[in-house]
């Protein structure tokens, strides 16, 4: 398992404090026009994700990729993950990663 | 000898916390201030060792409490420490000086030493400056204030300035001038006297008990400080009765003369390590001069289709929702001491579409629930706090003594409520959340989350199930499937039961007392199963393995017998290892040549709920979190 280069659990509030970074987000698509996705973060606000998305896009993606602002993302690997989603259960996970159980993840 | 205080004497006692002896302690003076009577009778004496710079609060030695009543140490008088241990203050970050030998070094200055913040000479001597007054040395050509060390006054020692003082003022005055208040953290089993001064935020209600001991009464309130700190204080038999009407709800208290011990954490509702105890020799004091303010209360809802992880918890809940009934008062006799006490069932719907029955008791049952009676045909909201989630049918909430209900609250989340019901709830059908829950249920999700333990806990209690077999829910993954086991058994069609051949050809059923020509293969396996704690063999009957190996026995038996490059047979097999499962099992003792086993065997078996067994794990990282 390549482990050079690991990329942060974000929500929208976390993506602030890791631009430049390597994250990964689960977000719910919202519209896909063009090369840019806008979707709702885990905890409930917007993230646009840049790049090429999978066809078909499937409700819910994780994205990988650098966070470019703010409130961006430039995707390299995008992953469908279906159209149920437990998002209160993710965003938990990104405040435990980033939070008391840092250590383990990054 | 100089008579100022020793530069930085403060940073020189907190670098040195346990100094091996008197020879390790540098020259240290200190001005002693705020200095008061402490202990049972009053003769050991407190103060705050201030070196101009810094303080430090501290205590004095027994052997020095006649040089205080006979006055050589007074307050703003200096002392010269020889001996100390510095003791930490639990969760707070300064410490607590306990001289062992000191002596004096001269009587009161005439006020508390300071020095200029931006001083940058920490010489011997302090030079006095213009804007504040530092006290110098006896070098009077030096402008400044100069102060000299009173010693026109009549010595008073600190007891009998105290006593003065005290002699003519009102009792709740006296309390709050005499006394310094503790902070709540501050406080811990081997602190001699203190006094707090808190707010009573949460007061349960008097409840009676018999034990071996005879038959008493207990009540117990929270009580939360200016800083936010909180502690349970408990009361029994004389002092509950004494204070149950003195404390009320919002009000605020000086309190002195509790005990503290360790809190009992499975009982724990506070965030607190300690827990307290009055007895009829406490002090309760009503401080005068406080508002009453009855905090509000905040809830943590959780919507009903997601009740099921806390069956049968310790944790609390919260729960919001629409009134669909209300049950009239029914008396339900307690088992312990045949008291009977009201109970009132309502039942409540939210956005999740289901509905949970909620038992009311006691006051909440008479009280809040005849409100509820008469207003049911509104459908009215009601946000509940600190209900425990049981398993009858199911899923069931119950009230305590800390439960509190609210109708109609002025709560987002009652507007929300409120409207989804009018639009769409009013019509839409909805199921009891406990059904499809039942514990007779084989694929039971809610049994899943009741009693789950490790595997580790199985094994490493050889004698659990000696008497009757114990149950439990484990998450885990097959991680063996051994191919040469004997894997079913040939059973009766009609009855399940073992058949043998019968001479001739067919097979004999004795119960059913019958030949048959065929007869069914049922699985009756052991299998491997680990978990992050271990790994244990377990039995697995027919219909658990038959979701497990992903065929019936029949099928798995024809493809035995076929031929290929990779055997059908074990393939199968392997595409049934490390896939994870719910294990509903139990566990039993058996005798097998003349020792004991335990018996670990799968009674009900179902997928991972993936979004639930999140939910599951969430919750017991908190419960790990909150127990450290």
């Amino acid at each position: 398992m390549d482990t050079s280069n690991p990329s942060v659990f974000v929500n929208a509030e976390l993506l602030r404090l890791y631009v430049g970074c390597r994250v990964r987000a689960v977000i719910q698509v919202l519209r896909s026009d063009g090369g840019v996705v806008t979707g709702k973060s885990t905890d409930e606000n917007q993230i646009i994700v840049k790049g090429s998305p999978p066809v078909p896009l499937s409700n819910f993606v994780e994205v990988i990729g650098i966070a470019d602002t703010e409130k961006s993302i430039r995707a390299e690997i995008w992953s469908n993950f279906g159209n149920t989603f437990d998002t209160h259960t993710y965003n938990q996970l990104c405040q435990l990663a980033n939070g008391e159980f840092k250590h383990l993840f990054l | 000898m100089a008579k100022c205080v020793s530069p930085d004497a403060i940073s020189t006692i907190l670098a040195n916390p346990s100094p091996e002896s008197s020879s390790d302690v540098p020259d240290i003076v200190v001005q002693v201030i705020d200095l008061k009577a402490t202990g049972a009778s009053g003769n050991r004496f407190m103060f705050t060792a201030n070196d101009g710079k810094m303080k430090l609060r501290g205590i004095l030695p027994t052997n020095m409490s006649s040089e205080v009543m006979s006055g050589n140490i007074q307050n703003l008088g200096l002392i010269r420490i020889l001996d100390y241990t510095l003791n930490d203050i639990p969760n707070k970050p300064e410490k607590y000086l306990i001289v062992t030998k000191c002596e004096v070094v001269s009587p009161p200055l005439e006020m508390e030493v300071k020095s200029e913040v931006k001083s940058e000479e920490t010489g011997i001597v302090l030079k006095p400056k213009q804007e504040n007054g530092i006290k110098s040395e006896v070098k009077s050509e030096v402008p400044g204030i100069f102060l000299k060390p009173k010693q026109e006054m009549v010595a008073k020692s600190a007891a009998q300035i105290v006593h003065e003082q005290r002699q003519n003022m009102a009792p709740a005055a006296r309390m709050s001038m005499t006394r310094r208040v503790f902070p709540l953290v501050s406080l811990n089993p081997y602190q001699g006297s203190w006094t707090i001064k808190v707010r009573v935020t949460s007061k349960g209600i008097m409840r009676t008990y018999k034990n071996a001991r005879g038959e008493g009464c207990v009540f117990n309130v929270e009580l939360t400080d200016e800083d936010g700190t909180q502690i349970q204080a408990t009361m029994f038999n004389e002092a509950a009765k004494k204070f149950y009407d003195r404390f009320q709800l919002g009000k605020v208290y000086f309190i002195s003369k509790g005990s503290l011990k360790l809190a009992n954490k499975q009982f724990k509702t506070v965030k607190n390590d300690y827990e307290m105890t009055l007895n009829e020799n406490s002090e309760v004091e009503e401080a005068s001069n406080e508002e009453t303010f009855v905090p509000e209360t905040t809830f943590n809802f959780v919507p009903i289709d997601s009740l099921g992880p806390y069956v049968n918890g310790t944790e609390l809940v919260d729960v919001i929702g629409v009134v669909q009934n209300v049950s009239s008062t029914m008396s339900i006799r307690r088992k312990s001491n045949n008291d009977t006490i009201p109970k009132r069932d309502i039942t409540i719907a939210d956005e999740t579409k289901k509905t949970v029955v909620v038992s009311l008791w006691n006051d909440l049952a008479t009280s809040v629930g005849q409100e509820l009676l008469d207003i049911a045909d509104k459908s009215p909201i009601v946000a509940i706090k600190s209900l425990k989630v049981g398993e009858f049918q199911g899923v069931s909430l119950s009230t305590l003594s800390r439960s509190v209900v609210l109708i109609n609250p002025d709560l987002p989340e009652a507007k929300k409520l409120r409207s989804w019901y009018d639009s769409e709830g009013k019509e839409s059908s909805m199921a009891s959340v406990g059904s499809g829950m039942s514990p007779s249920s084989k694929s039971g999700s809610r049994s899943m989350y009741s009693d789950r333990v490790s595997l580790s806990h199985i094994l490493k209690n050889p004698s659990l199930g000696e008497e009757k077999p114990v149950f439990f829910s484990v998450r885990g993954y097959i991680s063996f499937i051994k191919p040469d086991q004997a894997m079913w058994y040939r059973a009766c069609k009609t009855c399940n039961k073992k058949v043998t051949e019968a001479l001739g050809s067919g097979y004999w059923c004795e119960a059913c007392q019958k030949n048959d020509v065929e007869c069914n293969l049922r699985y009756i396996m052991a299998v491997k199963v680990s978990d992050a704690s271990g790994e244990a063999f377990i039995s697995v009957f027919n219909e658990e393995a038959e979701k497990i190996v992903g065929c019936s026995a029949d099928e798995l038996d024809k493809l035995k017998s076929e031929e290929g490059e990779e055997n059908p047979y074990q393939l199968k097999l392997k595409q049934a290892t490390w896939n994870s499962h719910l294990f509903r099992v139990s566990v039993a003792q058996s005798e097998y040549n003349n020792e004991k086993r335990q018996r670990i065997t799968v009674r009900a078996v179902a997928p991972v709920d993936f979004a639930a067994e999140s939910r599951f794990l969430l919750e017991e990282i908190t419960k790990m979190r909150a127990s450290k």
